[in-house]
């Protein structure tokens, strides 16, 4: 015999923690989206050209920087250095492949640029490699460049067409 | 047994272990029948064939984006039914894949051709002790031939998620990925009595007693609640009866007992050998007497309601079948629309000024007694009548299989409602006020002076208004509308206190007329008559009665569902002024502060203070007791994209203009889009003006809606937080094919960082 009663009771709370984050500041959103995907698509431009590439990256705690690392041999780090101004794309479709209407998106908009040398880059080195430990060599190799953005805004989308901004900073 | 894909299975060979793959229904049915139960042959359509249909028509990620649009939790009923709808109708136009109508066919195959079918819901854990489904989900009877037998499982594979099954479990998440449904599709039996019997007395909980009902012909009026049955109460050992209560039913004068002792006493033991057979005391459906005594159906008792939030009884009440529609059809036009008509004049008569300090206190207490009365009639009555509405939705819907579910309301046009009545009083006003500059100027002058005793301004403008050339027909017709329309409340605010708001609106709406602003006709709609064309070619000569019957009754749900709101208006209205005028007197007599607002929430207050002459001074409740709290939305983001419902198609950029108090209504300004909690039926007058509507409250069929249909004006309703989250003067594009509120002008620069204060083109910032 199927118990029913019970799974509607388990289904029960599925449903009311959906209803609870949906209650939730988009910039708790944000940040829970963040934290929880350690991947972006970085999108990049030159001379009216787009150019989309997956990268590893960790937001600081205030979310206004975003970090990454990229070999200075590759297509998106010339691009940075040509155009400063950058979007960030993190989404849960791995989390929800079959319900597009659970998948969360958050597009970061703000402008890049390469951290130096000394304490500024081990902050920064610390902050991605803590969030991906097997990167430590590939961020501190000499043909990597680490690059910070700076985010002047967020969008997050759900229910494939909600969207709220939110700028860091402007908190409650 | 080997399950994997089977789409079928006969009914003699569901095994112990299918209730998963056919539904408790199918599965209880099958060990009742090897148990040698006399139960009708048949065979299970199982919910591996459910989930191929829904695989394969995508039906799955359909239910996903219906159900995905908000929090279910936020969905009125409203909302529900019109998603359920989209679905059913997806449903319906969706292929059966080949695999599984061929097995259908197959099946049968084996029963003579003249066989007519019940096709009937299994859904696995439909039914439990502590929960049923029963009345949510379909059944159809009497199908005959393989295509309406592929049609009606459709159906019921969508009545999955009629509105009442997913408001029942409105806490359950609705994943399609979790939820099937079997079909039991089985030879009828049309035997002339049909009923329910139960192992326990349901009503008082006696493990010793039974319940019989009995019904003549088919049960499934008895199950719907529509015929009255027979009703024996039985000691269960014995078969002894204890108590027998005959039905009333119309053309059964005789009122003979459908059963005799003879019937009753194995009936009684067939409860007792199922009770025995599956373990617990059964609901039992039947068909037949004596030697032909047949079990249709067997559950599990439904223990009464532990806690008071199983709220299915009024659900059920929301989708009332043609005969209680039929009674509510004669109860509220013929009765009770009558009634609150003749209230609502009544009590405006009455000349409470010069009554005494007691008959104000009665007049106060009858019309709060009156309104407690009429609000919970509104919930019996006129809600469930409305539904007379959605069934000729489902009828149109299903005879004509139009594309777009929601042609059948070009039906619905034309209806004389109240609420066009009144706006075309309004519009005629107006191009009268357009076209003679002395009036306009006067009523422009007019409408500024507010502030002052309502009633001598109003005097005061209709003697100016006479004294102009051919004013004299303009003041009185004022006056009409003033009295006959105006005397409604909203928000705790009498319209007809306020005349200046109307002539405000006539003012722009004369001016949005000569300069060519007012909203032009539907485009591009089919007329009513076309529509009805269409219906009664689809349905075929034969039950051209019965589609008229549904539509004429569809039509006047309709016009009722308008009207009856501002009846209730009236009496709202008129509970406002007796409370004005108790707290007016109480002011002159020194025993309130003068200027107090008094809203509904101080009736009783006021009344005691009446009765008790020389009591002190008086504290009303304030008006914010009774009164809602708006959420504010989070101060530190922006709104960029609201989502709704898309109720009306079109798309319209303006600036927002917030509908929450009566003094907003005297705002509006041709070419805004009208952001409101709902439409209500009193300030329809004011879509004339809009770009577009933008409402909380969702439903196609509600006023925003419709009007914004008539009018080609794209709305788009259902959008939690629109109050909160827009403001006067916002730009916003309202897209009423997709149902989405962009807030900002298109075009906005991306790096400017302050969000909350930033400059979007166009926006003028704080509300005015």
């Amino acid at each position: 015999m199927s118990t029913p009663d019970g799974l509607f009771n388990n289904e029960r709370v599925a449903a009311s923690q959906d209803t609870l984050d949906e209650q939730r500041p988009a910039s708790v959103r944000i940040r829970r989206l963040l934290m929880e995907q350690g991947y972006a698509i970085l999108c990049t431009q030159s001379q009216s050209q787009p150019y989309g590439s997956l990268i590893a990256f960790a937001a600081s705690d205030d979310l206004k920087t975003i970090v990454f690392a990229t070999p200075v041999t590759t297509r998106k780090y010339r691009l940075l250095t040509e155009c400063e101004h950058v979007a960030l794309v993190v989404d849960s479709r791995s989390i929800f492949p079959s319900d597009m209407m659970r998948i969360e998106a958050v597009t970061a908009t703000g402008r890049a640029r390469a951290v130096g040398t000394g304490t500024e880059f081990d902050c920064w080195a610390g902050l991605l490699t803590a969030r991906h430990p097997h990167l430590a060599a590939f961020v501190r190799s000499q043909s990597s460049a680490l690059v910070c953005v700076e985010v002047l805004r967020y969008l997050h989308v759900c229910r494939f067409q909600e969207v709220r901004q939110w700028v860091p900073g402007n908190a409650s | 047994m080997g399950a994997r894909q089977r789409f079928v299975i006969p009914l003699a060979e569901i095994g112990d272990t299918d209730e998963p793959l056919v539904g408790g229904k199918a599965a209880r049915l099958a060990t009742l029948y090897r148990a040698g139960f006399a139960v009708p042959d048949g065979f299970c359509l199982t919910i591996e064939a459910y989930r191929r249909f829904l695989t394969s028509a995508h039906l799955g990620d359909m239910i996903r984006m219906e159900l995905g649009r908000k929090a279910f939790g936020d969905l009125r009923w409203e909302e529900i039914w019109d998603t359920s709808l989209r679905i059913r109708s997806a449903f319906t136009a969706a292929a059966v894949p080949d695999e599984i109508a061929s097995e259908i066919a197959d099946a049968m195959g084996g029963f003579p051709l003249e066989t007519h079918w019940a096709v009937r819901s299994s859904a696995p854990g439909e039914d439990s002790s502590q929960r049923s489904f029963a009345g949510l989900h379909e059944s159809y009877l009497g199908v005959l031939g393989f295509t309406p037998a592929l049609d009606a499982v459709r159906l019921v594979w969508a009545s999955l998620w009629s509105d009442a099954a997913m408001l029942y479990r409105f806490e359950v998440a609705l994943d399609p990925g979790r939820s099937s449904m079997a079909v039991l599709l089985q030879p009828m039996r049309n035997e002339p009595v049909s009923g329910v019997a139960f192992g326990r007395d349901p009503v008082e909980s006696r493990a010793d007693h039974a319940l019989i009902e009995a019904v003549p012909g088919l049960c499934s009026g008895l199950v719907d609640g529509e015929v009255e049955p027979d009703r024996w109460k039985l000691i269960r050992s014995t078969g002894e009866v204890l108590d027998y209560r005959p039905g009333a039913r119309e053309g059964d004068p005789s009122n003979l007992p459908l059963l005799e002792n003879a019937h009753l006493v194995p009936l009684a033991r067939t409860l007792a050998e199922v009770e025995s057979l599956l373990g617990w005391p059964p609901d039992m459906e039947w068909t037949g007497r004596g030697d032909r005594l047949t079990l249709l159906q067997a559950r599990p008792i439904t223990c009464p309601a532990a806690s008071s939030d199983d709220r299915k009884a009024y659900y059920l009440t929301l989708r009332p079948g043609k005969e209680r529609l039929r009674v509510l059809q004669h109860r509220v036009v013929d009765e009770l629309i009558p009634e609150l008509e003749a209230i609502g004049k009544r009590l405006a008569s009455e000349p409470l000024d010069e009554w005494s300090d007691e008959q104000l206190a009665a007049a106060l207490e009858e019309r709060l007694a009156a309104l407690r009365r009429w609000r919970q009639i509104y919930r019996d009555d006129f809600i469930p009548f409305a539904h007379g509405v959605r069934r000729l939705a489902v009828y149109y819907n299903d005879a004509v299989r139009p594309e777009d579910p929601y042609e059948f309301v070009g039906l619905l046009r034309g209806e004389p409602l109240l609420a066009v009545r009144r706006n075309e009083a309004i519009a005629a006003l107006a191009n009268e006020v357009g076209s003679n500059a002395p009036l306009r100027d006067l009523l422009s002058r007019a409408a500024l002076q507010t502030g002052h005793d309502p009633e001598i301004w109003k005097k005061g403008l209709l003697e100016e208004l006479r004294r102009l050339p051919e004013g004299g027909s303009f003041a009185g017709r004022l006056a009409t509308l003033l009295e006959e329309f105006l005397d409604i409340a909203y928000n705790t605010e009498r319209l007809s206190d306020r005349p200046d708001l109307i002539l405000h609106n006539i003012l722009e709406l004369a001016r949005a007329v000569g300069s060519g602003q007012q909203q032009p006709l539907a485009r591009g709609s089919l007329s009513g008559s076309l529509l009805e064309e269409r219906l009664m070619e689809a349905v075929g000569s034969d039950r051209h009665e019965e589609a008229r019957e549904v539509l004429a009754l569809g039509r006047i749900s309709w016009r009722l569902r308008d009207n009856d709101n501002l009846l209730l208006a009236r009496l709202e209205s008129q509970l406002l002024r007796t409370i004005h005028a108790a707290a007016g007197r109480l002011e002159r007599a020194g025993r309130l502060e003068r200027g107090t607002r008094a809203s509904e929430n101080a009736a009783a207050v006021l009344m005691e203070a009446l009765r008790q002459p020389s009591a002190g001074p008086v504290r009303l409740p304030t008006a914010e007791e009774s009164g809602k709290t708006m959420p504010t939305a989070a101060l530190e983001e922006t709104p960029r994209q609201l989502v709704g419902q898309p109720a009306a198609p079109g798309m319209q950029t303006g600036r927002v203009r917030r509908i929450r108090t009566a003094q907003d209504l005297g705002q509006f300004q041709a070419g805004e889009v009208l952001v409101c909690d709902a439409i209500q039926p009193m300030m329809t007058h004011l879509v004339l003006l809009a770009a577009a509507v933008v409402e909380r409250r969702g439903g196609m069929l509600i006023h925003g809606a419709i009007i914004a249909r008539e009018l080609g004006l794209p709305c788009v309703n259902g959008v939690a937080g629109a109050i909160e989250m827009l403001h006067d003067g916002d730009i916003v594009t309202v897209d009423g094919y997709l149902g989405i509120v962009t807030v900002g002008a298109p075009e906005f620069d991306l790096e400017l960082a302050d969000v909350a204060g930033e400059k979007i083109s166009g926006k003028s910032g704080k509300a005015q």
